[in-house]
Parts: structure tokens; sequence; C-alpha cells
């Protein structure tokens, strides 16, 4: 009995939750008109690729992909290899201000990143970045929540591994690349998916910083394609393109995902 | 002698703290330096923003209260803390029920439990785009939408959804509780699983039925997780903008006009950057608000952490 209940909620729920994934690749694949008039367009009948050929055709849609790549994978490197140096000093070394400096870096968390866009968007003007990656990929070299995560994890590592490192002489530079690094990966790899995650999808902030339709990141480009009359099949072939990288990661590193929100939340 | 001497010391000190904090130096000084001018001089620049007139050539002009003032005299703004309230109150509790059956059932020894977990997490990876773009097909206003499809087999009259001033909140919340369920089914999830498998098994000695055992022991050892999903949803749902955004802009007549829609409308669509400064300190300060009670309570309890 119990097993029949769980059974068909189970299913229940798994149609409702798949079912926008199902319309947005089935509905890429329909001719355009039919789009509008139909509830049930998306069933699977002639198919056809002409909304993908159409969307590659129009060379923008390539730039706003390659716009993505850019602002999201140079700060995934970046905050990765920040967030293990910086989760290594504040875990293992000891020198002034360590605590202070960190909770005051944590603290900023508390602050929504709504505010920072007001005056964010006076100095890049001011800078002159306005409308180039700068804008997205400076301020988002590193972030502190993947220093903590890091932090977290090294504090539970004894300390009698790096003490043997350095009495056979190794210096802090060895000790990070060959000891930390490999032994925090799978930390580093749930910062690197979240970061890529949250930098793919961010649509606030390149739509402050970035006019210039030449310059925009797929969510940008997407969301001034929406509620065009009679695109719903284009749009949805572009939200099934932009997806797709979103999806590989998601199936490669689903593990680091869950295990990355129980760790920032429940310790 | 003695000064020159104390300079060597001086010097072999610094030379010594080098050689032990090297690395410390090399990267904290740039993150340092890079933190203050990300995030201490925006936020500082941000509170100065609210007592001037910025103007895009020339100096700021220093007004006082007067965007402080006109917060007050602003029924829009005033609309918009409570749609986003109201958005709180559709979307808060719903996302922790639905995550909670999520994780249940998942935990209930269903088989491919671990495809399931995954099917309901990726709505959260996908983007507010994606979602909005194909939320906004399914909920057309119009006979021929989708869920207006579906409902008439059950005899409801076609609704207009999102172009209706009593609905469109309603439906935006329907998909931040799709997009965000799936995290609080992880959350729930790692309770559960940390509940020790006695206390269910003693229950069931006792002869309590399923749904009681849910009740008295199940929904209560999860009360840090409830506390803890509360919280951030609550904050989650104080800065909704993106649906807000691509779905209604605001409208029709105002009603989803979020605190940070609205705070996006002032400042770059108006380009009223003082007065949004203003409108971001007020989402500052109820985000805090949250935050202490937050604290309070986890300072009081030993079961939170």
């Amino acid at each position: 009995m119990k097993k029949v209940i769980s059974y068909t909620a189970l299913a229940i729920l798994a149609i409702i939750f798949i079912m926008p994934f199902i319309i947005m690749v089935f509905g890429s694949l329909k001719e355009v008109k039919q789009a509008q008039i139909d509830p049930l367009f998306w069933l699977p009948t002639n198919p056809s690729i002409q909304n993908y050929i159409n969307i590659f055709s129009n060379g923008i849609f390539i730039r706003w992909i390659w716009n993505s790549i850019v602002i999201t994978v140079i700060p995934v490197i970046t905050q990765m290899l920040f967030a293990a140096l910086l989760g290594y000093i504040f875990a293992k070394k000891q020198f002034w201000g360590k605590e202070a400096i960190f909770w005051i870096f944590m603290a900023v968390i508390m602050i929504p990143q709504q505010l920072f866009i007001i005056p964010k968007y006076i100095m890049f003007a001011d800078f002159g970045w306005i409308n180039t990656y700068w804008a997205l990929i400076v301020p988002e070299l590193w972030a502190i929540m993947g220093v903590f995560l890091v932090r977290q994890f090294l504090q539970g590592i004894p300390k009698n591994l790096e003490e043997a490192a350095y009495i056979d002489g190794a210096n802090d530079w060895q000790i990070f690349f060959k000891i930390i690094l490999p032994l925090s990966f799978p930390v580093i790899a749930t910062v690197g998916t979240f970061a890529f995650i949250s930098n793919w999808n961010d649509l606030f902030q390149p739509l402050i910083y970035l006019t210039n339709e030449k310059m925009f990141p797929v969510t940008v480009g997407l969301a001034s394609m929406l509620g065009k009359e009679g695109n719903f099949g284009v749009e949805m072939a572009g939200a099934t393109i932009s997806f797709i990288p979103t999806f590989l990661i998601f199936i490669f590193f689903q593990r680091y995902f869950t295990e990355g929100i129980t760790m920032s939340g429940i310790k | 002698m003695t000064s020159t001497t104390s300079k060597q010391s001086f010097s072999a000190r610094i030379k010594r703290e080098l050689n032990k904090n090297l690395l410390v130096y090399v990267v904290l000084i740039p993150v340092i330096i890079h933190f203050l001018i990300f995030q201490i001089y925006p936020f500082a620049l941000s509170f100065y923003l609210t007592f001037h007139d910025w103007k895009i050539i020339g100096d700021p002009e220093f007004v006082g209260l007067k965007h402080w003032k006109n917060l007050f005299d602003d029924e829009i703004a005033w609309k918009a803390i409570w749609n986003t309230v109201k958005f709180s109150i559709y979307y808060i509790v719903p996302t922790m029920a639905l995550g909670l059956i999520l994780a249940v059932i998942i935990n209930s020894g269903v088989k491919y439990s671990g495809f399931f977990k995954g099917l309901f997490f990726l709505p959260v990876v996908t983007s507010f785009v994606i979602i909005a773009g194909i939320w906004g097909w399914l909920f057309r206003g119009t006979e021929d939408g989708f869920i207006n499809y579906l409902i008439g087999f059950v005899g409801i009259d076609p609704q207009l959804f999102l172009s209706s001033s009593s609905q469109a909140l309603l439906v935006l919340a329907g998909l931040s509780i799709f997009k965000v369920a799936g995290t609080t089914m992880i959350y729930y999830y790692a309770g559960l699983q940390s509940i020790d498998r006695q206390l269910y098994e003693a229950a069931r000695i006792d002869g309590a039925s399923p749904w009681k055992i849910f009740w008295k022991v199940t929904f209560p050892m999860l009360k840090p997780i409830h506390f803890y999903v509360a919280i951030t949803t609550t904050i989650g749902s104080f800065q909704i903008f993106d649906s807000a955004f691509l779905l209604t802009n605001g409208g029709p007549n105002y009603s989803t006009t979020t605190i940070v829609y609205y705070l996006y409308h002032q400042g770059f669509t108006s380009l009223n950057l003082s007065y949004a400064a203003v409108l971001s300190y007020v989402l500052f300060f109820i985000i805090l608000i949250i935050a202490l009670i937050q604290r309070k309570y986890i300072g009081k309890d030993p079961n939170y952490y």
C-alpha cells in the first residue's frame, strides 16, 4: 500500500517536472506557425530542424554563446583556484588578522547582490567597462562561498600530513600543489560547478552592464527574443542549445551539486 | 648603535615572516584590494548616493534625505514591497512542502531514486530565461493556452493568467516553486537521512501508522532543516526579479512589480540612480532583519548548528 502511494506520487511529480523540458525540446523541432495556435503543437509529429538552422544562420546567436562561454569559463577557473588558495591559507596558515579578515569577507554575503548593481554601474561607466567583458569577469574572479567550503573541508584534515611534508623540506607552494590541491579536489569541483551554473545562468548583471546586442550572453539574448509573437519554436531552439552545457555539467557533476548544497547549509 | 641593531632585527623579522608566509601575502594582498574595490567601495558609494543627486556630468549634489523622503510618499514603492511580501507568502510554504514531499518520496526506498532526485533538481540548474520562456507559453491567457486547455477538461473557463493583475503574481510564484523545490528537497533529503532509524522502529513497534510516524517523528526531527530552509527561501523570495522582468515587466498594473524589479526600473529605465540606491538599501535592511532573526534563534537552540 505504502509502495503504491509512493510510486503513484513519484510518477505524477516526475511527469510534471519533465514536461517543461519535453515541451522545450519538442517545441524546438516544430514549424514556427504551429506554435501559436495549438496547445498540443509540441506533440512529436512532423519534426524539423528548421528552427535550429534559422537560429544558427543568424550569426548573433553564435556570438551570444561565445560571450557566455567567455564570461563563464574564466571566472570558473579563477574561482576554483582562489577558493583552493584562500581556503588553504585560512584553514592552515597562521598570520596576523586571519580570523578578522575571513569573517569580514563572510559578512558581505549578507548584502544582497542587487545593492552593488547601481554603484558598480557608476564605477564601470568610469572605468569604461560598460559593454565589455571586464564588467562581468573582473568582479567575479573570486568568491567567498567557495573559500568557505574549501576552508571548512581542510580544517577537517589532520595536521600531520603537511607537517610531514614540511619536515621533508617542502615549502608552502609545493604543499599546496602536491598535497592540498589533489586532496581538496571534490570541494574544488563543487565550487567550479556552482560557479559555472550561476555565471552561465546570470541574467541580472549582464542585463545592466551590457546594452550592445553583440556583447549579450545567451541569457540576455534569449530574453530579448522572448515574447516576440511567432517565434516560440526558434526561442525553444535557442533555449535547448543554451541548456546543453548546463545539462552536461549537471549530468557529470550532479554529486558535487547535492554535496555542495548540503555542505554550505548544514554542517 | 642600538637603532641599527633593532633595525636589523626588524628587517630580519620581516624576512623571516616573508619566508614563512610569502604565499599568504602574495595571494591575500591582491584579494583584499579586489575586495575593497568591488565590495566595500560600492557598498559605501551606494550609501553616499542615497543622499545625493547623481549627474552623468559634474559633481553629485548633496540633497540630504530627499530620496529617503520620496520613498515614504511613493505609493508604487510600497506596492512593490507589498507585492514582494505577497510573493513570499505564495512561495515559501509551497516550496518547502514540495521539497519535503519530494525528499520523502526519494527516501522511501523507491527504485531509481538517484535518477528522480536528478530530475527534480534539474530546474534548479536551468536558467530562469529558459523556464520563463516555457512558463509563458504554458500559461498563455488565451483559450488555446496549454494550461487553459488542460483546465478546460474539468470545466474551468479560460483564465487570463499573466495578463490578470490578480493572477500574474501567482503564476510567477508557481514558476519559482517549480524552479527552487529541488534545492529544498536536497536539504530535506540530507535531514531525513540523518534521522536515527531506531526512532522509526520504536514507533512501528508501538503500532503507529506511517502517517502518524511522519507527523510525530519525522516532521519534528526535521526542525532545524525547516528553520534553515525557511530562512533561505525567504531571503531568496525578497530578491525575486528575473521572472517579473521576463514575463510581465512588472505589470499588469504594477501587480508584479517587486522590490528588485522596481529598483531596476527606477535605476535603469528612469535613470533615477540615487532613488534606486535607496530601494536597494530597503532590500538590504529587510534581508538583514531576516538574517538577524536567524542568528537569534540559532544562538538559542542547541539543536541548530
